[in-house]
């Protein structure tokens, strides 16, 4: 019943695709946020909540929700999981000390069944600084490969320098486009 | 009466669920391959824009469904940095499709190197191997039987296995059809020493 409603609601226009950006605090998701919507950096504080805003990327609409992601609040995550198209995951790569419990974080968010559908573009993000892990230390960091029946991929990233987020927005709208 | 039963439910909701790891050095044309052969096997599928295709880093899926079988792909990114993930698949999987790029005269060697690490590998004994000479669309480029010729020795030593050398183009779709069909069969012959996933559809 949901596939023939989503196939109706399929008809009529384009319509938003839900992103979530997830990872921990520091990681740089409100940076990533702002980058993709106006295109510069902005000065942010610790997101408490969320920040959702709307962004469009060659024709394709995506309503990006970007969510606090300090220890308190990462419960929260799940009550945003429903619909979601695709997962942001950005991670610090030069926090070698944290990754672990990003991996953590990671692994408990996809056993979801609400995203078991959704996409999931990690961002190894800071690639402006020196020494910091590489795509395939991150794949490894966070346990990538046990994941077997789901489409991802990491792109490297410097929200502070722009780099990285035009390829990833990119690749994440023709995944979507093929997806529905 | 419940055998009967149980029988069509198994028939109508149930596949042999089989993995297929598609390898390859970056640029050879994996994603390509797998987004063709969906679109192929799957009706109603609308493909990837071919022309807008990136290098992998990670991991793309995909499954058809031939016959009573299901297979499922494993798409992984061939840059010399990301082969290190290829063999946390190996013991999974059901077949081995590698893919070669025939016009790039240059790194042919270098592929015939991960060629051989891969067919090498303890965990992928006896695993159907498909060795796919790519890109037979472009002129100049490596014949089936050159590269063939090439790969020879690695085809000779790797021990006891099916394998198969099909020329394609992927971005055409040419020699997707024949290259899935021989896949299956020697999945399938292959099922006592690799048997299938039984699960149901969903």
């Amino acid at each position: 019943m949901g596939g023939l409603l989503s196939y109706f609601s399929g008809l009529f226009g384009s319509k938003e695709r839900r992103i979530l950006i997830l990872g921990l605090d520091g990681a740089g998701k409100t940076t990533i946020l702002y980058r993709l919507q106006v295109g510069e950096v902005v000065t942010t504080i610790p997101t408490i909540g969320f920040n959702v805003e709307t962004v469009t990327y060659k024709n394709l609409k995506f309503q990006v929700w970007d969510l606090g992601g300090q220890t308190s609040i990462r419960p929260y995550w799940r009550c945003y999981y429903s619909n979601t198209d695709a997962i942001i995951y950005v991670v610090d790569s030069m926090d070698r000390d944290r990754i672990g419990i990003s991996k953590q974080e990671l692994v408990s968010m996809l056993e979801e069944d609400e995203l078991k559908k959704a996409v999931l573009v990690v961002l190894a993000n800071k690639q402006d600084i020196e020494g910091s892990m590489s795509a395939l230390e991150v794949a490894n960091a966070l346990g990538l490969s046990a994941l077997k029946t789901r489409k991802y991929q990491i792109f490297k990233t410097s929200a502070i320098k722009g780099e990285g987020l035009d390829e990833a927005m990119e690749w994440l709208s023709n995944t979507l486009l093929q997806a529905k | 009466m419940y055998t009967l039963l149980s029988g069509f439910y198994r028939y109508m909701c149930q596949r042999d669920q089989y993995f297929v790891l598609i390898l390859g050095l970056d640029n050879a044309g994996k994603t390509t391959f797998l987004e063709q052969t969906k679109t192929k096997f799957n009706k109603n599928y609308q493909g990837m824009n071919l022309a807008k295709i990136t290098s992998t880093v990670g991991l793309n899926i995909g499954k058809i469904d031939v016959g009573s079988s299901r297979l499922n792909f494993w798409d992984l990114g061939g840059q010399e940095e990301l082969q290190s993930l290829w063999d946390k698949y190996y013991v999974e999987s059901h077949a081995v499709i590698y893919i070669v790029d025939s016009s790039d005269r240059e790194r042919v060697e270098e592929s015939k190197e991960a060629f051989e690490k891969v067919v090498m590998n303890d965990n992928l004994v006896g695993v159907p191997l498909m060795l796919l000479a790519n890109k037979q669309d472009l002129e100049g480029c490596l014949k089936v039987t050159e590269v063939k010729t090439i790969f020879n020795d690695p085809l000779q030593t790797m021990g006891q296995r099916e394998s198969w050398v099909q020329g394609v183009s992927a971005l055409r779709g040419d020699g997707v059809q024949e290259g899935i069909d021989w896949l299956v069969e020697a999945i399938k012959r292959n099922s006592s020493a690799r048997p299938p996933q039984q699960k149901e559809i969903t």
